[in-house]
């Protein structure tokens, strides 16, 4: 299950997700950089694009979290952008989606959880966050202890399930059939089924961070 | 190596047998998706909520699948295939 190593910088093993993820973080910023040079009051062209975009999550994030959870935009659209790209960039012949390995999407799991608990312990105050592990009677600590850790295992397994197993199906078929069929498939497993989950991983950001803030 | 053979044998039905969850999700989601059809007919106009609900909820009850799935490649890749190996090592 270990991801294939490329490369070595010194001792430092470059395996194949860790190299895709980089160079989608590169992709990112350099969009970033040239798509926010003279950007105009009324939107053309890629401008109309993106704001649609931003605006969408806006509206996701508003209307579940309230007018407080503007705050929390620009990470929501940062975990779509990156979760996004990482399933697609699946299609492409040769690549290897970062989602595949289950390291990327247990690191975004971790960072939702810890994002969500800081910006509860900031909004209710320390001792209030707490007591809420005591709720609704003291000796439920073990079983709501038990359901924040495994509200990160699901949330990490159920991007990288769907993906890994999805491209261990188009493995599969590819080495049965490598010509007409894996086309619907790629366009089902890759395309499709990499926006639901793009869609699902980030409605389940906003939702677990709405429920501990609240 | 009658031993390994038979562990082999083993875990791969156990495999087999773990990917069932997938069809017991498959019966629920269906369900979940024929009642968000019903509502979407009732009530057109909350379409865009229905359908929201309805694929989180579809994704939250397919957590039972996808552990049955990653037990499936952990006992496949983990278990069987360094065995397999081994067994063709003995032949």
């Amino acid at each position: 299950m270990e991801p294939k190593v490329l490369f070595y910088i010194h001792t430092f093993p470059i395996s194949e997700p860790l190299l895709f993820t980089w160079i989608i973080m590169a992709a990112v910023a350099i969009a970033c950089f040239f798509l926010t040079r003279n950007l105009r009051k009324v939107p053309r062209g890629v401008q109309h694009l993106l704001e649609v975009a931003v605006e969408g999550i806006e509206n996701v994030v508003v209307g579940d979290m309230g007018p407080e959870g503007k705050v929390f935009v620009p990470l929501i659209l940062m975990v779509a952008t990156f979760v996004g790209l990482s399933n697609l960039i699946g299609v492409v012949p040769g690549a290897v989606s970062p989602t595949e390995d289950l390291t990327t999407t247990l690191t975004l799991a971790l960072f939702v959880f810890v994002v969500g608990h800081v910006a509860a312990i900031v909004k209710k105050g320390f001792w209030p966050w707490l007591k809420g592990f005591f709720e609704p009677y003291f000796f439920m600590f073990p079983i709501n202890l038990a359901g924040e850790i495994s509200q990160v295992i699901s949330h990490a397994f159920r991007l990288y399930g769907n993906i890994f197993g999805g491209s261990i199906l188009i493995g599969i078929v590819y080495m049965l059939a490598p010509y007409v069929l894996p086309v619907p498939l790629l366009a089902w497993f890759g395309v499709l089924m990499g926006i639901i989950q793009t869609a699902v991983f980030t409605l389940l950001a906003v939702i677990y961070i709405q429920i501990k803030i609240n | 190596m009658l031993e390994i053979a038979i562990i082999v044998a083993a875990i791969a039905i156990g495999a087999g047998v773990a990917l069932l969850a997938g069809g017991l999700v498959g019966i629920g989601e269906g369900y979940v998706a024929g009642k968000a059809v019903e509502a979407m007919a009732r009530q057109p106009e909350m379409e865009g909520s229905i359908r929201t609900t309805m694929i989180l909820g579809q994704a939250i009850s397919e957590s039972g699948a996808i552990y049955s799935l990653a037990v499936v490649l952990l006992l496949i890749f983990t278990v069987v295939l360094p065995l397999v190996n081994r067994l063709l090592e003995l032949l």
